[in-house]
């Protein structure tokens, strides 16, 4: 019996102390780790590409803490919209327990997620978002601050009398409006700087060369370019290194794919502005596992930072692990 | 023969018997299921405890053999690494001209032969390059010199140092998570011997993919730090480095070897620590309790259906038991009240146990022997009485004697011969029937006789002061009677009705055989008596002061022999007469008759 009672004792004692570590832990996420698993639908703008690959990673870990049942989708381009309404309309027919989507459109999704509201199914967005009341949260980059980042590195580097082109890669996709509206809100506080041309990749790579060489031939003293995502980044400094402009026009950059990269070391790119794709994927189903237990949620943004990263910090350790996600 | 109900027993609640407090079904019921459930809770309490830590410790056993063999393999892997830098060191400290193909060739096939070595270098210490393998373009911006394998070979000329894991910049093509290996070496170029940093990248897939394979329970993980508290490897890693997560690695840092509860989010971790000896760094098992001890959970729900199983069974059990002890005792119960209330003649049969069947059949065998003593009393205390009766019957009252015999003597003064003759007769053949050989059963006839020898002898006394007659049915003579039951109700009706009257006295008596009855009627015209007197006269309240046989007597003698049908009754009416009515069943005894006819 004295056994007992000291277990007993014990017990309390864990209790007292989680109740005061609870009070004490403040802003840490306390688990939230579901009993019987939860089926959780992820729907992202594309199936390939390192970008989604991490946020699939990061979306994964959170799974596997979570207990949840984790279906990633995606239609292979990220401009077909036609099939994400098509994967949420399965998500719903599937009776997901709750839906993560990252909107390739802004608009074209809004129909769809509310009727998976209607439907009891909560929606959480990532990474671009969707004109729909219903949304719980958001989950992703600040885009808008994202985009003045880029353009503050880009008028560091060639000063307040220049001109830029931007390449933007969907027009109405939330996030690419956000990013080039920061961009040009913080170029606008610069007169003497004009973005003499704005294009749209549609997020292909060939197309984005394309249309970078029709600047650079239209445009032949463009000082500098921001390329506002992966594909559109890639294109646009590949053709700027081929035509020979390299070094001399001032490319920034989004996302962290190897070449861009390389094309940072090799001094073609000046500086990405890179997410964190995995916090994001991570972060989003944390919420959503939060949102289907009923916990009341703070904020209706979830910001994941953007980092600004250059030859001078891209081997920094952390840095490394955000810029290299996989092991290879 | 029976024995009033003695109706004393306690008043009972009306609660069925096999719920009360008291009964045998309830007191073993009850005792049992405590007795049981105690014992199965104590027995499975030590149990849990016992199986839960053995679980817990199994558990951690468990966990620390995986982690110590994930340190098994990463210090194999370090060694290998290691004998492969000093093999590569070897054969450039052989080649006599570091730029000779044949080292380069040699290199390049030691490169072959290990899937996870991505690249051999050789840098002077300003960090040019000297020699790499493979031979790849070098990317510009590598900034070498500050990355950690360059300053550690630099600062620690002579110590191999095992780097972090890093990005692999060097070259132009993939980007390549690698772990390097360099130290400060000696080579010869063209004849001079020179000082370079040697330097050996590993794919570091290799450990990710030893750490990731690491399962601790669905959510438990294994982490790698290095010597410095650096993360070399994590699931989270970049959930740490953003700040999302975070890994109490402080008190990992204080121990090389060893396991500890952590609890820094409150939930309890289980730690496992273990040291890659060769490097320093450490492999931290961490494991979710609740989640590894999966056979607790599992315990507690087995034990918790197991003693609400063992209890219903026990409490069925119990009842069954209880009432297959005392059904049986309750039947004997009822059965010996049916005893109690006088019924000794129904056994009782009672199966169930041994013990109550021995119970019953004990009980049905004192049964008999108090019936039988009972019989034996009932037959003991007749006999008693019918001798007593019989000695009452043969007493001659020495009264009567005494009084014939002083009217014999009067007689004899006057010199009456005639009567004193009649008197000596009847007197002698009075005592002659009164004896009548010891026997009880006379004919009508003879008692008839006895009685007139009687009334012949009371007349000469009394001086005729009363007349008699005796008329008597042809067939009524030959029945049999009891002897000696007229005499004592002719003396009452002498003494108490004629004696004291001054008129003549008349007795009559008739006997007539009615429905195979045989009526003797005796009937006086005396003084009568009031009806108190004769309802006193059978209760034997008053006494007759005669012959000494009253007819209290006469009337206990004839329902003794005859039944309780039989007996006396009386008529009177006071100064007019009784009538005494003998009631007798009618019974002829052939062979006495023959046997009188003969003789």
């Amino acid at each position: 019996m004295t056994r007992i009672r000291a277990v007993r004792l014990r017990v309390y004692l864990m209790l007292a102390l989680t109740v005061m570590l609870a009070s004490c832990g403040g802003g840490a996420p306390s688990l939230y780790v579901l009993e019987k698993p939860k089926n959780v639908d992820m729907i992202v703008k594309m199936n390939h590409g390192d970008f989604w690959k991490t946020v699939k990673m990061g979306a994964e870990v959170a799974a596997k803490e979570y207990n949840v049942n984790l279906t990633f989708k995606a239609p292979q381009n990220e401009s077909d919209i036609d099939e994400q309404v098509r994967l949420m309309e399965e998500s719903i027919q599937s009776n997901a327990d709750a839906i993560i989507l990252s909107a390739s459109d802004y608009m074209g999704l809004a129909q769809v997620t509310d009727r998976a509201a209607y439907y009891k199914i909560p929606v959480i967005s990532m990474d671009s978002e969707v004109a729909s009341a219903r949304i719980k949260l958001f989950v992703g980059t600040n885009n808008y601050e994202a985009g003045q980042k880029a353009a503050k590195r880009l008028i560091d580097l060639i000063g307040p009398e220049s001109r830029i082109g931007v390449m933007n890669f969907v027009k109405g996709a939330k996030n690419a409006d956000e990013r080039e509206e920061g961009f040009m809100d913080y170029v606008a506080r610069y007169p003497g700087v004009e973005v003499v041309d704005i294009e749209y990749c549609e997020s292909d790579e060939q197309l984005a060369r394309q249309l970078t060489r029709n600047m650079m031939t239209k445009h032949p003293d463009i000082n500098g370019i921001v390329a506002l995502n992966e594909v559109a980044s890639i294109g646009t400094a590949e053709e700027i290194q081929a035509s020979g402009y390299g070094g001399k026009v001032k490319i920034i950059t989004f996302d962290s794919t190897a070449k861009v990269m390389e094309m940072l070391q090799e001094g073609i790119v000046q500086a990405t502005v890179v997410q964190n794709p995995f916090n994001n994927g991570y972060l989003a189903v944390q919420y959503a596992v939060q949102v289907m237990e009923g916990i009341e949620l703070d904020d209706e943004r979830i910001d994941t930072e953007s980092r600004l990263i250059d030859l001078g910090n891209m081997l920094q350790s952390d840095n490394q692990k955000l810029l290299f996600p996989f092991v290879k | 023969m029976n024995i009033q109900p003695k109706r004393n027993m306690p008043k009972m609640p009306r609660v069925r018997e096999s719920f009360r407090l008291q009964s045998i079904q309830t007191i073993i019921t009850v005792s049992f299921t405590l007795m049981t459930i105690l014992v199965v809770i104590v027995v499975s309490l030590m149990l849990y405890n016992k199986f839960s830590k053995t679980a817990e410790e199994n558990a951690h056993l468990n966990i620390q053999q995986i982690i110590e063999q994930v340190n098994y393999h990463l210090e194999l892997y370090v060694k290998g690494m290691q004998d492969i830098y000093e093999v590569v060191e070897g054969q450039i400290n052989d080649t006599p001209d570091i730029s000779s193909p044949l080292l380069r060739e040699q290199l390049t096939t030691l490169l072959h032969t290990r899937e996870d070595l991505v690249s051999v270098g050789l840098f002077t210490p300003a960090g040019k390059l000297v020699l790499d393998i493979p031979d790849l373009e070098m990317r510009k911006n590598t900034m070498l010199e500050e990355q950690s394998w360059f300053e550690s070979a630099r600062s620690q000329p002579q110590k191999l140092s095992f780097s972090a894991p890093h990005i692999q910049n060097l070259y132009k093509g993939q980007y390549k998570w690698v772990v390097s290996l360099s130290r400060m070496i000696q080579y010869k170029d063209h004849g001079t011997i020179k000082e370079g940093i040697l330097l050996v990248d590993a794919n570091f897939r290799t450990i990710d993919e030893l750490s990731r394979k690491v399962s601790l329970g669905k959510r438990g993980y294994a982490y790698i730090i290095d010597d410095l508290g650096n993360l070399v490897y994590h699931p989270q890693q970049q959930l740490i480095y953003a700040g999302l997560k975070y890994e109490n690695m402080e008190p990992v840092l204080k121990y090389a070897y060893g396991s500890y509860t952590d609890k820094p989010t409150g939930e309890p971790r289980y730690i496992t620590i273990r040291t890659v000896e060769p490097i320093k760094w450490k492999v931290v098992g961490v494991a979710y309790p609740d989640e590894i001890v999966t056979t607790k959970k599992d315990l507690n729900q087995f034990i918790f259906w197991f003693l609400l199983v063992v209890c219903a069974a026990v409490v069925v059990l119990a009842i069954f038991v209880s009432a297959k002890i005392s059904q049986p005792l309750r039947r004997l119960e009822k059965s010996v009240q049916s005893v109690g209330q006088g019924d000794f003649s129904t056994p009782i049969h009672v199966s169930g146990a041994h013990e109550v069947v021995q119970l019953s059949k004990r009980f049905n065998f004192m049964l008999h022997r108090i019936r039988q003593l009972m019989d034996q009393i009932i037959h003991e205390q007749e006999a008693k009485r019918k001798s007593e009766l019989d000695v009452l019957q043969s007493q001659i009252n020495p009264h009567f004697l005494y009084n014939t015999l002083n009217s014999v003597v009067r007689l004899a003064e006057k010199g009456k011969k005639e009567e004193i003759v009649a008197t000596i007769t009847s007197l002698s053949k009075f005592f002659r029937i009164s004896l009548s050989k010891g026997k009880n059963i006379i004919t009508l006839e003879e008692e008839l006789e006895h009685v007139r020898h009687y009334l012949i002898i009371q007349q000469i006394r009394f001086k005729n002061k009363f007349h008699y007659a005796i008329e008597c049915e042809e067939e009524a003579l030959a029945c049999l009677t009891l002897k000696l039951i007229l005499q004592p109700i002719v003396e009452n009706a002498i003494h108490h009705g004629i004696e004291k009257m001054s008129d003549e006295g008349f007795i009559r008596i008739t006997a007539s055989l009615q429905e195979k009855r045989l009526v003797i009627k005796i009937a006086d015209n005396g003084l009568g008596m009031t009806r108190q007197i004769m309802d006193q006269l059978l209760t034997g309240s008053v006494r007759s002061g005669g012959s000494g046989v009253g007819v209290k007597n006469v009337n206990e003698r004839i329902r003794l022999y005859y039944g309780k049908n039989f007996g006396l009754s009386f008529e009177s009416e006071l100064e007019e007469g009784t009538t005494v009515t003998i009631t007798m069943p009618a019974e002829r005894n052939e062979a006495e008759l023959q046997e009188r006819g003969m003789s």
